[in-house]
This record gives C-alpha cells, sequence and structure tokens, in this order.
C-alpha cells in the first residue's frame, strides 16, 4: 500500500489552506463563505460547488459542509437541493460527511451523505436523496429525488437499486483509501 | 487490470492444498481480503460462503425504521409504514397530493393549500411518473398508507388462499407438535416440522398407523389419501393416522387472470404494444398468478431487510455481531481477517509510472476522475520473454513483530496428452504445454515484520534497500538478465513501519500465454502471550518450541495460501502461431 506511486498536480493550480484543503484555482466555487471544508479535502479541477444558493433568512447559513479527506472529481456538480414548501421556494443544506468521494461529472443534490462514502463516476444524486454511512453508489447510476440508501449498501442502475450489502470492514478499507490518495497527491513541482 | 493477491478460504473442505489458479473454477475459493473473517477458536480463515448466517435485527431500507421481529412476521416482511415500490421501475413512491380543483387560479389557491394537500393522496414515482390513481389506489390521509391498504390487501384472492391453507395445516401441525414435544427436545416456537427427513417420515407414519392388536385402533376411520402415508398399498385398510391430512381443496378455480386462460388468450391476440403486458420480473414477486397487463401491476409494499450475525460454521463462535441500531456501522463483535492476517498488495513497478499532471484541458469530458496512476502510461501487461521484477508489500496488523515466509507453490501443469498421435495438436504446442509459462522467484528465508503501532511510536528506521545481507536471496544467475551491476530485485527491499516490501521476479518464457497467476504459501509466525523477544532464529519453529530458553514464549504459526495475480502475458511482437 505505500508502494502506490503518487498523484501529481502542478502546484500552481492549487491552493493550499493551512488545514490542508487543496481546493483547484479551475473549480468554480460560489459563495464560498458558505461552504465548509472539513481539512484535508481536495477539491479539483472543473468541479463547481454552489454556495451561493443559500435559504432566506438573516444571518451566517452553511450551505454545503464537507468533512475530512473528502475529494470531489473532476468536473463534478455539488448543489443544495431546493423545495416548495407551503409556497415557499427554499434551498436546504447539503452535509457531507467524511472520507467521501464523489466521482468524475457527478450531479449531487442529496440532503445528507453519511462518511466513508464512495460516489462513482457520472451519478447522478436527486434532491433530497439521503445516503447513509460506508454505501457505494457504482458508476452511472442515477437515484431519483428522495430515495435512501442505507447503511453499508452497494446500489447501481437507473434508478439505483440495491444490489448487496458490503463488507463488514469497508469502513477501514474506505479510510483508508481516502488517507492514501490524500497522501499520494502530490504537488509537482514545475 | 492491477496486480491482485486474492486469500484461499478452505471452506472446512479437508485438500492441504488450494486449487490451481490457472483453472477457471478455482475463483470461487480465492477472496479479497476485506471480505474474509477469522476464527480464533479454530484458528482458520472463513468467508462469505462457510460462515453460518443469522439474523439479528430488520429494517426498511425506505424508512430506515427498525421493527422488531415479532412484527415482521406479522407484516409478511414488508414495512408496515408508508413505504411502497413502483410496480414498472422499482423506485420508491412518494405520497403526493392530488392537484388543487381550481387549476385556473394558481397563485391564491396553492398557497392557501400549501403542503397538506388535498384529499384523496396517492402515491407518484419521480423516476417513470408512474401514479396509483392509475389502478386506483388511493388514500383519505398521507400517513399511515399500509394500514389503509389493509382491507384490501385482506381480500385479495392470494390473501384468503393463504388463510385457508393455513387453517388446513393447523390441526395437523398442532396435533403432530404435540407428539413431537413428548418425544423430542423442544424445537423453536413456530411450526415444530416434524419431521424434514423423508425417511424419518414415512418411519413416524408407519409407526402411527393403527394395525389391529396394537394400541388403538380404530376402524371406523376411512381411508384417506394425501401425502405423508406409506406408499400405494391399495389393499390393506389404510386408516388415516396422525401424519396424513385430509385433501384439500383450493377456494379458487384455476384458469383465472394470468393463468393462461381464455381471458388471457384474448388479451394477447388483440395486443398492439408489447409495453402492455407487464414484463417477468415484475409479475413473479407475486405468489399468485395475477393479469397479465402492465397497467393492472399495483405497487408493492418495500421488503425488509436483515442484518445479519454470522457465526464460525465448526465452532458456532461469533464472528460478526452488529449493534442493535440498525443503521449503525459498528460491531459488538468483529474478527475480521484484516485484523489477523497481513496484508499483501502487489505491484509492478514497470508499469507504474506516476502520472503527470495534464496541461490545462477545458473540457469536462475528457476527465477521468480521481485517476489511477497505475498502468496508466506504460505497459500495464507483461511481454514473453521478459522478466519483470515485481514488488509484495506486507503490513502487520498484530501488535507484535511477525516473521514471515513465502513459498511459491509450483502449479500443476495443465494435463497433457502422453501419447504421440494427439488430435490436433502439434509438437510445437505440446511443448509449450510442457514448459510453465512463468517462473517466479521470491526470497525463500524469513523476514521480520515490525508490530503496528500509532504513528508517532514508530523510530526512525525507514531504509530503502536494506544493504543487510542475512535477509536477502539472491535470485540465480541464470535468470538474471539485468546484470550485477543492478540494485537486487530480489529481497527484502524496504521496510517502513509495520510494512515491509518484499521483492520477486517473474520470468515470462517466450512460449508463455495466459494469465501470471501463482499460488503463494505464507506462513508468519508470532508471539501470541509472552512479551519477551525471542530471535530470528526461532521464527520458524512450530508451537511450543522446546528450545526456548525463557518461560514459554509461544511462538505460534498460522500459514495460509493466496494466489498472486501479477496481469497477462502479451505475446511478443513476431506473432507465433498459437
Amino acid at each position: 500500500m505505500t508502494l502506490q506511486p503518487p498523484i501529481y498536480y502542478t502546484k500552481a493550480e492549487y491552493i493550499e489552506t493551512d488545514t490542508g484543503n487543496k481546493v483547484s484555482r479551475r473549480a468554480i466555487i460560489a459563495g464560498p463563505q458558505n461552504i465548509i471544508l472539513g481539512g484535508k479535502t481536495i477539491i479539483s479541477s472543473g468541479s463547481i460547488i454552489r454556495g451561493d444558493l443559500r435559504r432566506l433568512g438573516p444571518g451566517h447559513a452553511v450551505v454545503i459542509s464537507l468533512g475530512r479527506y473528502c475529494l470531489l472529481g473532476e468536473g463534478c456538480i455539488v448543489r443544495p437541493p431546493y423545495k416548495t414548501y407551503r409556497g415557499n421556494f427554499n434551498y436546504y443544506p447539503m452535509k457531507v460527511g467524511d472520507h467521501v468521494h464523489i466521482g468524475a461529472n457527478s450531479v449531487v443534490e442529496a440532503a445528507t451523505i453519511g462518511n466513508h462514502v464512495q460516489i462513482g463516476k457520472n451519478c447522478v444524486i436527486g434532491k433530497f436523496a439521503i445516503i447513509k454511512d460506508c454505501a457505494k453508489i457504482a458508476d452511472n447510476t442515477i437515484l431519483p429525488p428522495n430515495s435512501v440508501v442505507p447503511a453499508l449498501a452497494h446500489f447501481a442502475g437507473a434508478p439505483g437499486q440495491f444490489i448487496e450489502d458490503l463488507a463488514e470492514s469497508t469502513q477501514e478499507l474506505v479510510e483508508a483509501q481516502t488517507k492514501q490518495y490524500y497522501n499520494r497527491f502530490q504537488a509537482l513541482e514545475d | 487490470m492491477a496486480p491482485s493477491v486474492n486469500y484461499h478460504c478452505p471452506c472446512l473442505s479437508s485438500a492441504a492444498t488450494p486449487p490451481p489458479p490457472n483453472l477457471p473454477s478455482s475463483s470461487y475459493s480465492f477472496h479479497p481480503l476485506h471480505t474474509l473473517y477469522f476464527c480464533e477458536e479454530c484458528d482458520a480463515v472463513r468467508c462469505n460462503r462457510c460462515v453460518s448466517v443469522e439474523v439479528s435485527g430488520y429494517y426498511c431500507p425506505n424508512c430506515l425504521f427498525e421493527v422488531p421481529s415479532a412484527s415482521v412476521r406479522a407484516e409478511k416482511n414488508r414495512c408496515a409504514r408508508n413505504c411502497f415500490q413502483c410496480p414498472h421501475c422499482r423506485n420508491t413512491l412518494s405520497v403526493v397530493p392530488s392537484d388543487p380543483p381550481d387549476a385556473g387560479d394558481l397563485t391564491s389557491s396553492t398557497i392557501q393549500i400549501g403542503s397538506i394537500g388535498e384529499p384523496p393522496f396517492f402515491l407518484y414515482c419521480n423516476y417513470c411518473r408512474w401514479d396509483s390513481a392509475e389502478v386506483g389506489i388511493t388514500f383519505e390521509k398521507p400517513t399511515g398508507l399500509a394500514l389503509q391498504l389493509q382491507k384490501t390487501e385482506d381480500s385479495a384472492p392470494d390473501s384468503l388462499e393463504f388463510e385457508r391453507l393455513k387453517e388446513h395445516f393447523e390441526p395437523f401441525l398442532r396435533a403432530s407438535s404435540l407428539s413431537a414435544s413428548t418425544s423430542h427436545l423442544p424445537s423453536t416456537s413456530h411450526a415444530p416440522h416434524t419431521h424434514t427427513n423423508p425417511i424419518t417420515a414415512a418411519a413416524s407414519s408407519a409407526l402411527a398407523r393403527d394395525i389391529p392388536g396394537v394400541g388403538k385402533y380404530n376402524p371406523s376411520l376411512g381411508r384417506s389419501g394425501g401425502p405423508g402415508g406409506g406408499g400405494g398399498r391399495s389393499g390393506r385398510d389404510r386408516t388415516a393416522n396422525k401424519d396424513e391430512m385430509p385433501e384439500y381443496r383450493s377456494r379458487v378455480q384455476i384458469g383465472g387472470a394470468g393463468s393462461g386462460g381464455d381471458e388471457d388468450a384474448d388479451l394477447m391476440r388483440h395486443l398492439e404494444v408489447p409495453a402492455e403486458i407487464a414484463r417477468l420480473e415484475q409479475r413473479w414477486v407475486s405468489s399468485w398468478a395475477t393479469s397479465l397487463q402492465s397497467k393492472h401491476l399495483k405497487p408493492l409494499r418495500i421488503p425488509l431487510h436483515s442484518k445479519p450475525t454470522k457465526r464460525c460454521p465448526s465452532c458456532r463462535h461469533i464472528l460478526i455481531k452488529p449493534e442493535q441500531k440498525a443503521q449503525s456501522v459498528k460491531y459488538k463483535i468483529k474478527l475480521v481477517a484484516a485484523n489477523y492476517l497481513p496484508a499483501i498488495t502487489a505491484h509492478l513497478p514497470h508499469a507504474q509510472i506516476p502520472k503527470r499532471p495534464v496541461a490545462l484541458k477545458s473540457s469536462v469530458t475528457s476527465s477521468t476522475g480521481p485517476p489511477a496512476a497505475e498502468e496508466d502510461t506504460a505497459e500495464p501487461t507483461m511481454v514473453a520473454g521478459k522478466t519483470y521484477p515485481f514488488q509484495l508489500a506486507l503490513t502487520n496488523p498484530l501488535y507484535d513483530p511477525i516473521h514471515v515466509r513465502l513459498a511459491v507453490q509450483r502449479a500443476p501443469l495443465p494435463p497433457q496428452l502422453q501419447s504421440q498421435d494427439t488430435a490436433g495438436t502439434t509438437d510445437k504446442e505440446k511443448e509449450k504445454t510442457r514448459r510453465p509459462p512463468f517462473a517466479v522467484s521470491l526470497p525463500t528465508s524469513a523476514f521480520p515484520i515490525a508490530a503496528f503501532a500509532e504513528a508517532w511510536e514508530y523510530e526512525d528506521e525507514e531504509e530503502l534497500f536494506d544493504e543487510d545481507g542475512g535477509l536477502v536471496d539472491k535470485s540465480s544467475p541464470a535468470k538474471d538478465r539485468a546484470g550485477k551491476g543492478k540494485t537486487k530485485t530480489v529481497g527484502v527491499l524496504e521496510k517502513k513501519a509495520n510494512c515491509t516490501v518484499v521483492g520477486g521476479e517473474v520470468v515470462i518464457g517466450r512460449e508463455g500465454r495466459g494469465d501470471v497467476k501463482f499460488n503463494m504459501l505464507v506462513s508468519y509466525t508470532y508471539r501470541s502471550d509472552d512479551p519477551a523477544p525471542s530471535d530470528g532464529g526461532e521464527g520458524d519453529v512450530e508451537p511450543r518450541s522446546p528450545t526456548a530458553p525463557k518461560a514459554a514464549p509461544e511462538m505460534k504459526t498460522f500459514s495460509f495460501f493466496t494466489v498472486v495475480d501479477l496481469g497477462v502475458i502479451v505475446p511478443k511482437d513476431e506473432t507465433k502461431v498459437e
């Protein structure tokens, strides 16, 4: 596991914060004051995070919060879900747990994503979806709005269906993978 | 395909060695490490196939509500709340109010009606836009839908039939349970099946048969058919005994909708679009033959999921015991093999070139996500006729240092035709099958791996390319084509924290084909109780080493088989005739 080659990025392309977050300059981040990154999170180039879609109301609102060791793949779109309730249109905050990897080109509008979740490439996660811990969403899955993914579930297909239960040691596996990915993600001095 | 290492689970078979990896059927007994369990009592690896599974709790996958086991049977393993599945696309349905009556005056009426909405409510699938009004199912209230549907469900023909069947069998079961409870150990509460073994069932029915002269002989009971009795002895007066039961007459005659009667034939004759007929996978869930038309498909209640408790099949020791909360990923007991066996990963250094950052691209379509850097730019497979070094990284999960010894298992060659007149094989092919396609060399002596500890406890031991002589096994000069000046490739390469990297070499024969897969026996020795350190020389001794000077440092050896898959052999460019 120590032999995996590093994944290089151009040093100029990523901003590294003091908490270890690595945010690409080519990522489109709207409303950064409403976004919380947990630390050691990587936001790849081309990704779009809509922190500007906040709910009405005074004061400071957290629109999107990501946990530690997260990864947003290239080109993925992260948006808070919205609903019309009693005639009012509102955005709802989106909470993503730790050790979550979201694949490239995925569109995520879920309400909550738990810890240690792996989401594949080209997925579409509908509004107000709830994804519990250690779930795995395969590539090219479409999860309709309001769907619920239980813990340790493996979902695939369109609409996303339950495929199997993952192994009990998935939490340690995903945690090791995400930490290792972060350690391999190194700057290349040009 | 990245090189992988899978672990062998014997699955209670008594074979000493695992099956050869080149057979396609042997892949069933090799598993990745994170799916395996380890039984401490038996000191054996267990996989998902050989563990015995019990249910520890049920929950609904949609509302995540934990259902107590008592209600599970009552609700027929379905969610008793508002969870329904769309019959077309299997998505969960949401409860939706009907549109407000005055559709023209949108602005004022929608605000007043708000979120409660108008009854009647119905179910709506937001993926395929099916709604339950098409089958005529509507609700008065948005909650407690299952209850509202209870009446219609209970009066469905399959439910009534099932009830009649239960009534028919119940006195029979009760009578036999009485006799069973006197003679056997008390069995579980529900359905005390007297005999699942047909031999014992026949024996008990013969025993209970009314024979003149034995016990209570009741000649007035007429003969009856049905199962459970002896064979058809027409001459004998086969009086009723406890194990025979009266005939059952079903409530509904066969030939209704969906069972291939005239109505269905008519339907097929007038079919316009194939989509009018419900697909097989939409229909076979129900235990009753329902209508064939897809517009008659009813929403299904969502079946419950269970959380299993897993036990070792031989000693019944619990391997996995989940917590009470359904959605928690913690376990009360968790004996996974990853905590006992060293984790092995294989790498081919020649195929791993770190991926350079690409130049500024604007398009999103060409992104590949989190890049898997191995085998990205270099050749991922091995060319026949060359020698490749490979590396195995072993990580020690125990809190004690271990000594590991690797041994490559020579795979048995594919069976060759001994006789000269072989149908259709040329001489060259016979030669090919006789010689193994590749040869693997690994360090044969035992090497230590440090114990697992937290990161800050490690001393500075990082040494690349350990030059100590004792643990290195040089490859034979005949195979060492790379020359002596190069850094050695076989032997312990690196020791970092609790991980040791060992190098080996694989020589691909010129005629080699297929996968480079070989079984590897890994034996490791660890101290089980005594904290006294022991030298490396004692490392390979079986448990209870008699030469131990101190008070019995118990060295236990455990060995397991793995299969290492390094990739596929690509033939050389000058194509050989196959």
